[in-house]
C-alpha cells in the first residue's frame, strides 16, 4: 500500500470493498423500468433546489419592502438570474409532480403494506413538507398571488376549529398580513422545511435498506441474484442518466417559459383573479365547491385518511374480503385530483 | 390482479397526470405571460353584457374595441355595469332587457371608484359647470351670439335655415370644456334640467310634474336636449345631480390611464390665449424633457408612482394629481397642491374652507377661521412633488421668485386696475353692461389674457409667457390703453358736466401713478428711485 493509501486509510478507515457492499442493495429487476426511479426523481430535484435557492438568496430580501424588488433585480440585473430562479421555479413544479407519481407508484403497488406502513407515513410527511414549500416559496416573491395567496391560506386555516386562530397568528405572524409575515414564511422556506425534508429523506432511505426494495414478484426470494441487479453501479447509472435528462429538460423549460413577475403586492386591491400554484388547484377548486369550514374540515379528513391508509386498507380488504379495493378506490381518487386541478385552471374565476 | 396489469395502471394514471399537468402548466405559463405584459389580455365577455357587445361589435365597433383594450375589460366590468339605471332615473330607458342610460355620471362611476368620486366632487374642476351664468359666460351667450334665436339675414343655399341659435358659440364652446347644464327635451318644447327635476340623494327626481313631460321616442328613449349632449365637459351638470364627467380626463370607453398621465389630455381645454397651460409646459424645461424621454416615463404602469415607476419628467398629472414615492396617494382633487389662484383678476392664496371655496376674507382673525385647508399645506404638497428631482433650496428659491412675481402683478397692475374700473362705475361713467365699452375689453384682456398668461407662465417655469407673452403685455395694456382712456372717459365726463365723477377717476388714477413703481410713466420722478 502506497504511503497515501495508509495515509487515507487510517483517517477513513473504510475500504472499496466495504463501500460497495453498503451500497451494493441488491435492486430487484422491475426497478430498470423507468417509472420505478420516481423516488429518486424528487430527491435530486430537492438538490437542484438547494444548490439553485441558495443562488437566489444570495441577492434576496426577504422584506415586503424590498423582496419585490429584489426578485425583480434577480430576473432583470443578475447575470442568468432569470435563469436560476426560472430553474428553481420548474423544479419546484417537477418536484411536487415526481413526489405525487412516486406515491401513485407506492400506492398502487401496495407498496405501503406490512411492514413498510410507517415509510408510508414519513412518505406522507414528505409531500406535506414538499407542499409546504411550495407554499411559501411562492409567497416570497411578494407579487399580488403571492400576497393574496398567503391572505387566502392565512384565512383557511382559521377556519380550523378550536386551533385555527392560534394557527393562522403562528403562520402570518398576527391577525393578517403584516410586516413580519414575510421574513416567518423565508424562515420556513429556507431553514426549517427544507432541514426538515433531509431528516425525513434520511429516515425514509433508512427504511428501504433496512426492508429492502418491495419485492413484487411473489415468492422472489431478496438475494436471488437472478431476479436481481447491483444498485451500484447498476441503478445508480439509471438514476444519473434520468438526473441529466432532468436537466435538459429543466434547462429548457426555464428557457422557453421563464418565470416571469406579476404585479406588485397589494393590500387595497384585490386582484380580479385569485388562483394558488398549480398543486393547490384541487383544493381551491374544493374550497370554492363546498365553501372554507367544510373544505378544511374535509381535506383535514382526507389527509388523515391518507396517514392511515396502510391500516385502513387492511380493515378495508377485511371487510371486503377483495385485495384490490384499494386500486379501485385509488383510480377514482387519481381522476377526482385531476378533474378538480384541470377544472380550476380551465375556468377564469 | 397482476403485475404486468399494475405496470399499465401505473403508466395509464402517470400519463394521465403528467397530460393534466401540461394543462395546468400552459394555462398558468399563459397567465403569468399577461400578468407580465408579455401576451396581451385574454378578455372575456361579461355574461350580463354579451348581448350588447355582439350587437354593438356590427353597429359601432370602435365602442367594443376601445373597451376591449381597458382595464375595466379585463376585471369583468361589461357595458351595464356602467350602464345600469335604476327605473326611477329620468333617462332611464329599456334596452333590450336592460334597464339602461346613456349618459354615465360621476354618480355611476362613484359604484366602484368612491374615493375618486368624493376627491373629484370637491375639486374645482368639478364646478366648472357654473361658469355658465359668470362674466365669461355672458361673453359667449350675450356678445358673441344672443339669447333669443332670430332670424338669418339671407338664406343659405342647401340649407333651410329660418332661425338662428344664437347660443351655439356656447354649446360648441364654453360647455365643452366647463360642461353643460344636462338637459331633456320636454313634450312642452322647453328643456328639463336638474333644477326641475330636483333629484334626490340617489339622483332620482322628486318632482313627478317634471318627469312627466319628458319627450320620449319610439322606443320610448328620453330624448337629450342637442344643446347639453354631447358633452363630456368636466364640469357638467347631470340629470341625477352630480357635477363633472369621469370621461373628459379618461376618455371613454377605454378610460386609459396612460392617455390621463399625458399633458395632451389635459389640452383639451388648458390651452389658448387666457390659460395656455399646456403651451407653457412645451416650452418649460419640465415639457421638453418629456418630449424627449416620452418613451421612458413607464406610462402604462399599474401605480404610476413618481420616484418609483420613473423620473424622467413629470406631466402635468405628476405634479398635480399623481402619486409619489414620499407617501402620497394619487387624488382626483388637482387643487389639493396648488397654493396660488392665477384666474381672478387678483391672484388670491389657496385658503379653501370646509366647502373647498377659496376663502376672500381680508381680516386675518375671520381667515383663520374659515381655514379647513391652507395654502401652506397645498404647497407643502406639491413640495413633496418637487423634492423628488430638486433640492429644498432650489424649490424654496423657485417659490420665492413665483411669490415675488404674482405680488408685483397683483400690485402694480391688477389692484390698480381693479381700482380705476370700481372708479369709473361707482361714478357711473360706464354702463352696468360688461364689454359694451372699448376700456372693459382693454381690462378684460389685461387681467383674463395677459395677467392670466403671466402667473401662469410664472408658476409653471415659461419665461417667454411670463414676460413676453405676460408681462410685457399687461404693461403695454395698462399704460397705453387703461390708463388713456380712463382719462379719456373722465375728461369727457368732465367736459360734459359731470365734473364729480370725472375728477375722482382722474383723482384715482393720479394717485396710482403717483406711486414710486409708476413715477417713470409721467417723468415725474426728477430724482432717481431709490432701490426698495
Amino acid at each position: 500500500m502506497s504511503r497515501l493509501a495508509m495515509w487515507w486509510s487510517e483517517r477513513i478507515p473504510i475500504s472499496g470493498e466495504q463501500l460497495r457492499e453498503l451500497t451494493n442493495e441488491p435492486v430487484p429487476n422491475h426497478m430498470k423500468k423507468w417509472w420505478f426511479a420516481l423516488g429518486g426523481t424528487p430527491a435530486y430535484l430537492f438538490v437542484v433546489q438547494i444548490v439553485t435557492g441558495i443562488m437566489l438568496a444570495i441577492y434576496y430580501q426577504p422584506a415586503s419592502t424590498t423582496a419585490y424588488e429584489s426578485v425583480r433585480h434577480i430576473n432583470e440585473a443578475v447575470s442568468y438570474g432569470w435563469f436560476f430562479r426560472s430553474i428553481h421555479k420548474w423544479a419546484a413544479t417537477l418536484m411536487v409532480a415526481a413526489v405525487v407519481l412516486h406515491q401513485m407508484r407506492v400506492y398502487f403497488t401496495a407498496a405501503y403494506r406490512r411492514p413498510r406502513e410507517l415509510n408510508w407515513v414519513i412518505g406522507m410527511c414528505l409531500l406535506l413538507v414538499t407542499l409546504g414549500l411550495g407554499f411559501t416559496g411562492y409567497s416570497l416573491v411578494f407579487e399580488q398571488l403571492s400576497y393574496w395567496g398567503a391572505t387566502v391560506g392565512g384565512n383557511l386555516v382559521d377556519t380550523v376549529p378550536v386551533v385555527g386562530g392560534s394557527l393562522k397568528k403562528l403562520l402570518l405572524a398576527g391577525n393578517e398580513y403584516n410586516e413580519q409575515t414575510l421574513p416567518r414564511f423565508y424562515i420556513l422556506h429556507a431553514a426549517i422545511l427544507p432541514v426538515t425534508l433531509v431528516l425525513l429523506i434520511g429516515i425514509h432511505i433508512t427504511f428501504i435498506r433496512l426492508h429492502g426494495v418491495t419485492e413484487l414478484e411473489p415468492g422472489v426470494h431478496p438475494k436471488d441474484p437472478s431476479k436481481h441487479f447491483n444498485f451500484f453501479p447498476d441503478h445508480l447509472l439509471t438514476e444519473l442518466i434520468l438526473g441529466l435528462t432532468l436537466m435538459v429538460l429543466l434547462s429548457s423549460l426555464a428557457t422557453i417559459f421563464p418565470a416571469e413577475l406579476g404585479p406588485r403586492a397589494n393590500p387595497l386591491e384585490t386582484p380580479e383573479v385569485i388562483k394558488p400554484e398549480w398543486f393547490f388547484y384541487a383544493t381551491f377548486r374544493w374550497l370554492k365547491l363546498f365553501g372554507p369550514t367544510f373544505a378544511v374540515l374535509s381535506m383535514g379528513l382526507i389527509i388523515f385518511t391518507m396517514f392511515a391508509w396502510p391500516w385502513i386498507d387492511k380493515v378495508l380488504m377485511r371487510m371486503t374480503h377483495n385485495k384490490e379495493i384499494s386500486t379501485y378506490l385509488g383510480i377514482v381518487a387519481v381522476f377526482l385530483i385531476v378533474g378538480l386541478t384541470v377544472w380550476e385552471s380551465l375556468v377564469a374565476h | 390482479m397482476s403485475i404486468k396489469a399494475k405496470q399499465y395502471l401505473i403508466g395509464a394514471l402517470g400519463f394521465l397526470f403528467l397530460g393534466s399537468l401540461l394543462i395546468v402548466q400552459w394555462s398558468e405559463v399563459s397567465r403569468k405571460r399577461e400578468e407580465a405584459g408579455l401576451a396581451p389580455h385574454h378578455i372575456s365577455h361579461p355574461a350580463s353584457s354579451r348581448s350588447c357587445i355582439e350587437c354593438h361589435d356590427k353597429l359601432s365597433p370602435g365602442i367594443i374595441d376601445h373597451w376591449e383594450g381597458s382595464t375595466h375589460a379585463l376585471k369583468g366590468v361589461g357595458c351595464v355595469e356602467c350602464h345600469q339605471a335604476n327605473e326611477k332615473d329620468v333617462d332611464a330607458f329599456e334596452h333590450y332587457g336592460a334597464t339602461i342610460a346613456t349618459i354615465v355620471s360621476p354618480m355611476d362611476c362613484a359604484r366602484c371608484h368612491p374615493k375618486e368620486a368624493k376627491q373629484f366632487a370637491q375639486s374645482h374642476h368639478a364646478h366648472g359647470g357654473h361658469i355658465l351664468a359668470s362674466l365669461d359666460n355672458f361673453l359667449a351667450e350675450t356678445v358673441e351670439g344672443a339669447r333669443a334665436p332670430f332670424n338669418p339675414h339671407s338664406p343659405t343655399p342647401g340649407m333651410e335655415v329660418d332661425m338662428v341659435n344664437g347660443m351655439a358659440s356656447v354649446d360648441s364652446g364654453c360647455k365643452q370644456c366647463h360642461g353643460s347644464k344636462v338637459a331633456l327635451a320636454a313634450t312642452t318644447g322647453d328643456e328639463i334640467t336638474v333644477d326641475d327635476l330636483k333629484p334626490d340623494e340617489k339622483g332620482q327626481p322628486t318632482n313627478q310634474e317634471a318627469l312627466a313631460r319628458v319627450r320620449r321616442n319610439e322606443s320610448n328613449q328620453p330624448i337629450l336636449h342637442s344643446a347639453s349632449w354631447p358633452n363630456t365637459g368636466i364640469g357638467r351638470i347631470n340629470l341625477d345631480g352630480s357635477l363633472g364627467s369621469c370621461s373628459a380626463c379618461h376618455s371613454r370607453h377605454d378610460f386609459s390611464p396612460r392617455r390621463a398621465r399625458q399633458p395632451e389630455n389635459c389640452a383639451k381645454c388648458h390651452l389658448g390665449p387666457d390659460h395656455p397651460q399646456k403651451e407653457i409646459y412645451d416650452e418649460s424645461k419640465h415639457g421638453v424633457a418629456f418630449r424627449d424621454l416620452h418613451a421612458h416615463m413607464n406610462l402604462d404602469a399599474a401605480t404610476w408612482i413618481l420616484g418609483k415607476d420613473y423620473t424622467q419628467a413629470p406631466t402635468c398629472a405628476t405634479c398635480h394629481m399623481s402619486a409619489h414615492s414620499r407617501d402620497q396617494e394619487v387624488t382626483h382633487d388637482p387643487g389639493e397642491r396648488i397654493s396660488w389662484t392665477n384666474r381672478p383678476p387678483v391672484s388670491l392664496l389657496m385658503d379653501t374652507d370646509i366647502h373647498h371655496k377659496v376663502i376672500d376674507a381680508t381680516d386675518p382673525a375671520e381667515r383663520e377661521k374659515l381655514i379647513h385647508d391652507s395654502w401652506q399645506n397645498k404647497r407643502d404638497r406639491m413640495k413633496q412633488v418637487c423634492l423628488h428631482c430638486h433640492t429644498s433650496n432650489y424649490v424654496n428659491s423657485f417659490y420665492k421668485q413665483y411669490d415675488d412675481f404674482v405680488i408685483n402683478y397683483n400690485e402694480k397692475f391688477a389692484k390698480p386696475g381693479q381700482a380705476i374700473i370700481a372708479a369709473l362705475r361707482k361714478g357711473k361713467l360706464i354702463t352696468d353692461i360688461q364689454f359694451d365699452e372699448e376700456i372693459e375689453w382693454t381690462w378684460f384682456y389685461l387681467w383674463h389674457h395677459e395677467g392670466r398668461r403671466a402667473r401662469h407662465g410664472a408658476s409653471m417655469m415659461a419665461p417667454d409667457y411670463t414676460h413676453w407673452h405676460g408681462m410685457f403685455e399687461v404693461a403695454d395694456r395698462f399704460y397705453q390703453q387703461l390708463i388713456p382712456q380712463a382719462r379719456e372717459i373722465a375728461k369727457h365726463a368732465s367736459e360734459q358736466g359731470n365734473e364729480q365723477a370725472g375728477q375722482a377717476v382722474e383723482a384715482a388714477i393720479a394717485e396710482i401713478l403717483a406711486r414710486p413703481e409708476h413715477q417713470w410713466y409721467e417723468g415725474q420722478a426728477k430724482q432717481p428711485m431709490q432701490s426698495p
